[in-house]
């Protein structure tokens, strides 16, 4: 294994594991986005939902320990590339502007990275490891964001999401090596669509449950 | 088109063996004519310091024709200036006006140590190449040149990572002061060609790590390298980098 | 000290072979034992590093700049010659040879130029080896171009700039064995003396340039490929560290100088604009294969060029020359954009100026055949001037490119100073009076790759060398002599900037011994040079001190050396007493004003012996000899 230590603690490498465990995020998003739609038709659609989700059984563990698996990776990873960054260039320049190639995304991955984390912890204690004898996810949910205290909180975090998969995903096909002068412009623009509809998706789910509520 | 004067303000990095933190000092640039390069206004700037019994700037510069890499510093917190595609010998005073103030500061990056005022040492770039940028030719009886044919697309491509001039606009441009468009263009020039495959391998591998034991930062896509790049090459480099490494890494 | 050209015996195409089993050998497991000096790293430099060190030598490699990379071979734009005939047009290696040989004036060795010719087709083969990526075609071949008025296709490619492309490759050889240890890299280091021991070239005195420091480095051989004096001139296409400092104190201490009058002033340059210019730039010459020069008929018309009718222009290339037209050799193109200049027919602010007009061009096959063409020659001259040379002439004026005059070699490439050798624009051996386009690559290569790893081993196994070290009494006084006149320059403390001497130098080589020569204004040179050297020793100002980065104090050493240097190259013109390719004395010319050799007397290499500052030096001829080709006058009409 010493070969293999070696070379993903390469910058090389320390890409890919941002790449191949950002990849997991966005397949995680997209599979908890699409069974949060079902919060749309409303409560009994969703906990049907729940409810299948759950006896899934130990599959749900594995994946839940895969998670959590990226999430160590992606953090650590991103955690170190950071500080190696910043201790990459000692003295800043006293003017410094952007040629062009920086976005908002990209000019922010670490921050939002953090913040998203720190929402996540949050989002976790409150859907996660609650006590489901006392109160079924959907009135969690229902409780949650009628607080517009967290309902704002959640809105932000998710926008903050799209923001980080909006530099992201393309991101992770040029570190993974696919970048192609005829198919970058579509996985820009697929990635910008994802952001949105992340962002989107989940912002307007607790609107929804003030609205209904 | 007739040259105009303009009168400038320059703040300009000074730093040297007495001051070795370093300060911008101010100076002025007055009768500047717009047909200038920014080198010769720099000139012409040292000309009068010299006659005041100020030390003159130390700046690199070579060629002063865009093709040694020698010359750049950051102006106005741009690599080579805000010209596209231009070296800084080769941005001329016409793109100023007249008032204007330009802050000048040396390429900056851990691995480019500032020697003095705006030279800094980016001698990182030769040992990125010693660690594997050629190919193990010796000079003697090679077959014909025509022996493999490459086809036209390739050869083009592997001409376009080669334009690279090692001038380190890429690290300096980088926010996080990585060398990875400078090594890619490199490692992407001799994986397109077949003379360099059967080195490919151990090419991709050492070359990265020489970039990371240099100290150079790690590549965050931020994509500000290709904007500064003054021979236009692309991060498209730095994917097939990456592609190479992947290969060499897990086969 | 007669002077020994070395050639071998034989038939011309013979003789490289024969001599290289003639030459004595060295055994592999020796070559450790000896430490080689390689002071610069431009193509010859670094071929010549990079293949000794391949062969097991110790080498030391010398470069001025921050990187070996950075070597101005790097500027070369057209392209690299080779006899490969691959365009099945004709092209043999007899046939680069003869049109060396004819292109130079017949100044130049046949041995040397066969030679030459015939190594030109290994170098392409190299190159593409290391992975040079050449121009191709569709079916995956190298391209071939003609360039610089050769009738045949042999020069290949990288776009404009074939001389980035070379030296990557060569630089990436070099890099090669810097990283196995045969090869140590000293960047930033100018040489400033060379260290003698018992009448062999056995070491360098250089200066850090980082921290001031003198180091002594000591060796078997030096090999000196430090490139061309073009910079004497001030302005010239060369980049502004090309300096004749390593080449001429190599000549005071007994290398003879060979041609220094020979300077090639290439026709299509970038005009100067102001006092405060600092280099030209080189525009390709295959701009002329579709631009029309022209100047205003009328001296002194200061009318914008579309505003002067068709009536009203002169297209005196065409006029004078109708067969070759614009398209006549670099030296015959430059000496008549001078005349013109000279009549005050010359156009821009300056008046230092002839239009390139691409109008009938554009008009003829419209404007994206010539985007094709010269598309990025046109942007790289609206870079610098901001005009579009689309809608406004391109206004281009000749300037000094190229030194065809270099150390004296003989054809091992070996000095007058035992042990110590020359190669590529450092030296004078292959391009006679006049060099032909794209052939300075291919020297610089040949002398590198394929030449000095023979001679070399030749002279060391059949030479005696004690051991030296850089501790030895030879090193300590070059030092001190090195120390005292950096002091010197140091406390002079006047009111002129070396730049400013620089200038004035540049100034009276350019006016009194430029494009065209007369015996009244070279003598004029000569005492103007004398005066300002006098000068520059009371009133020139160099600040900062000795032990730092100072880049006046670099420059000062180098402007000195280029003074003493410039009233070298004068006296050689005085002396040569004909015209040959670009040395064009206006005393010796046709009827057409063509310039008119004299074989009975001048057909010799001068090479200069060095006696003191302010004595004469001593004038030795190498007589050419002509066993394969016939001496012919060139014409144009």
């Amino acid at each position: 294994m010493n070969w293999f230590v070696q070379n993903i603690s390469t910058a090389v490498g320390k890409k890919l594991l941002m790449a191949i465990t950002g990849l997991g995020f966005l397949g995680f998003i997209a599979v908890h986005l699409a069974g949060n739609i079902t919060f749309y038709f409303g409560k009994d659609a969703f906990l049907h939902y729940v409810e299948t989700l759950h006896a899934l059984g130990p599959v749900i563990v594995i994946v839940e320990l895969v998670l959590l698996a990226l999430a160590v990776i992606h953090v650590s990873t991103g955690t170190v590339l950071f500080t190696r960054n910043w201790q990459a260039r000692k003295t800043r320049y006293a003017v410094d502007k952007s040629a062009g190639g920086r976005t908002i995304g990209s000019r922010t991955m670490p921050y939002t990275g953090f913040l998203i984390l720190l929402f996540v912890i949050l989002h976790l204690c409150q859907f996660h490891f609650i006590d489901r004898t006392q109160q079924t996810p959907y009135d969690a949910a229902v409780n949650t964001f009628s607080n517009i205290f967290y309902a704002l909180i959640y809105i932000g975090a998710v926008i903050l999401v799209g923001i980080h998969i909006r530099h992201g995903f393309w991101s992770l096909f040029q570190s993974l090596g696919l970048n192609h002068e005829k198919y970058m412009p579509a996985i820009r623009a697929v990635g910008i669509a994802f952001a949105i509809a992340a962002a989107v998706g989940f912002a307007f789910i607790p609107i929804y449950i003030r609205a209904v509520t | 088109m007739s040259s105009q004067t303009i009168n400038l303000t320059l703040k300009v990095w000074r730093q040297n063996k007495n001051n070795p933190r370093g300060a911008l000092e101010t100076y002025p640039a007055n009768n500047i004519s717009t047909d200038m390069s920014f080198l010769e206004m720099l000139d012409v700037v040292n000309e009068e310091l010299t006659a005041e019994g100020v030390e003159p700037i130390a700046f690199d510069h070579d060629c002063r024709e865009g093709i040694c890499g020698m010359c750049g510093a950051v102006v106005n917190g741009r690599a080579h200036g805000h010209m596209p595609e231009t070296t800084l010998c080769q941005l001329h005073m016409r793109h100023f006006n007249d008032g204007d103030t330009i802050v000048i500061e040396p390429w900056r990056a851990r691995a480019f140590p500032v020697v003095k005022d705006l030279v800094a040492d980016s001698s990182g770039l030769d040992k990125i190449i010693q660690a594997g940028g050629y190919i193990s030719i010796n000079a003697g009886g090679p077959q014909d040149g025509n022996a493999i044919p490459i086809a036209r697309d390739n050869a083009e491509k592997a001409f376009n990572a080669a334009t690279c001039i090692g001038c380190g606009a890429c690290v300096a441009a980088c926010p996080n002061a990585s060398a990875m468009l400078f090594t890619g263009a490199k490692i992407s020039h001799l994986a397109l060609l077949p003379q360099g495959k059967p080195e490919a391998k151990n090419r991709a591998l050492a070359m990265v790590r020489a970039m990371d034991e240099l100290g150079f930062g790690n590549c965050s896509n931020e994509a500000e390298c290709e904007a500064e790049c003054p021979k236009g090459i692309s991060i498209r480099e730095i994917a097939r980098m990456n592609r190479e490494f992947i290969k060499a890494a897990f086969s | 000290m007669t002077l020994e050209s070395k050639i071998p015996a034989g038939p011309l195409h013979e003789k490289w072979d024969r001599h290289r089993f003639d030459l004595k050998l060295v055994n592999p497991a020796n070559r450790k034992k000896f430490e080689i000096i390689v002071v610069g790293t431009g193509l010859a430099g670094a071929s010549a590093a990079a293949t000794l060190a391949e062969l097991g030598y110790n080498v030391k490699n010398f470069c001025i700049q921050d990187s070996p990379r950075r070597a101005h071979s790097i500027a070369a734009q057209g392209g690299i010659n080779a006899a490969k005939n691959y365009a099945n047009d004709g092209d043999s290696i007899w046939r680069l040879f003869y049109d060396t040989v004819k292109g130079g004036d017949f100044r130049a060795r046949e041995a040397n130029v066969y030679r030459l010719a015939q190594l030109s087709v290994n170098i392409i083969d190299q190159c593409v080896a290391q992975g040079v990526p050449f121009a191709r075609e569709y079916g995956g071949l190298l391209d071939n171009r003609s360039f610089g008025g050769a009738q045949v296709s042999r020069t290949f490619y990288a776009k404009g700039q074939t001389g980035q492309q070379l030296l990557l490759g060569a630089y990436s050889s070099l890099m090669r064995q810097a990283a196995n240890g045969r090869v140590t890299i000293f960047p930033r280091r100018e040489m400033l003396d060379l260290v003698k021991v018992d009448g062999r070239a056995r070491g360098i005195v250089v200066r850090n340039l980082v921290t001031g420091e003198l180091e002594s480095h000591s060796a078997h051989a030096v090999v000196l490929a430090t490139g061309g004096y073009g910079n004497a001139y001030f302005l010239s296409t060369n980049a502004m560290s090309s300096n004749v400092t390593a080449a001429y104190r190599c000549y005071k201490k007994g290398a003879y100088f060979g041609n220094p009058c020979f300077t090639q002033i290439h026709p299509t340059c970038i005009p100067v604009h102001g006092t405060y210019q600092s280099k030209l730039t080189l525009m390709s010459e295959s701009l002329r294969n579709d631009g029309r020069v022209w100047v205003p008929k009328e001296p002194g018309d200061k009318r914008p060029p579309e505003q002067i009718p068709e009536s009203g222009r002169d297209y005196y290339l065409e006029r004078k020359y109708p067969s070759f037209g614009n398209l006549v050799p670099r030296d015959v193109a430059s000496r008549n954009a001078k005349e013109q200049c000279d009549k005050d027919k010359g156009v821009g602010e300056t008046g230092l100026a002839v239009y390139l007009d691409f109008a009938d061009a554009i008009a003829r096959d419209g404007r994206e055949a010539i985007a094709d063409k010269y598309g990025n020659l046109f942007e790289m001259y609206e870079k610098i001037t901001g005009e579009d040379p689309y809608v406004t002439p391109m206004r281009i004026y000749p300037a000094v490119h190229y030194t065809m005059g270099g150390l004296w070699v003989d054809y091992n490439l070996m000095t007058t100073v035992d042990g110590l050798f020359a190669l590529g624009e450092a030296n004078f051996s292959d391009h006679g009076a006049n060099r032909l386009g794209a052939s300075a690559l291919m020297q610089g290569l040949a002398d590198g790759y394929f030449i000095i790893p023979y001679t070399l081993g030749g002279y060391l196994a059949g030479a005696s060398l004690p051991e030296v070290d850089a501790s030895a009494t030879e090193f300590r006084e070059s030092e001190e002599r090195i120390r005292e006149q950096v002091d010197r320059m140091l406390s002079i403390d006047g009111r002129r900037t070396v730049t400013d001497f620089h200038k004035s130098l540049g100034r009276i080589l350019w006016d009194e011994c430029g494009i065209a020569r007369d015996e009244q204004t070279l003598e004029k040179a000569r005492a103007d040079i004398a005066e300002l050297r006098a000068e520059f020793w009371q009133n020139v100002k160099v600040p900062g001190d000795a032990a730092d980065l100072n880049q006046a104090l670099e420059n000062a050493g180098r402007v000195a050396d280029f003074m003493e240097f410039g009233e070298l190259m004068v006296k050689d013109a005085i002396e040569r007493k004909e015209s040959c390719g670009c040395h064009f004395n206006t005393a010796y010319q046709t009827a057409d004003h063509e310039a008119l050799r004299d074989d009975e007397n001048f057909c010799h290499v001068s090479a200069w012996e060095y006696t003191g500052p302010d004595t004469d030096p001593i004038h030795h001829r190498e007589p050419l000899y002509f066993e394969n080709v016939e001496l012919t006058q060139r014409s144009y009409k």
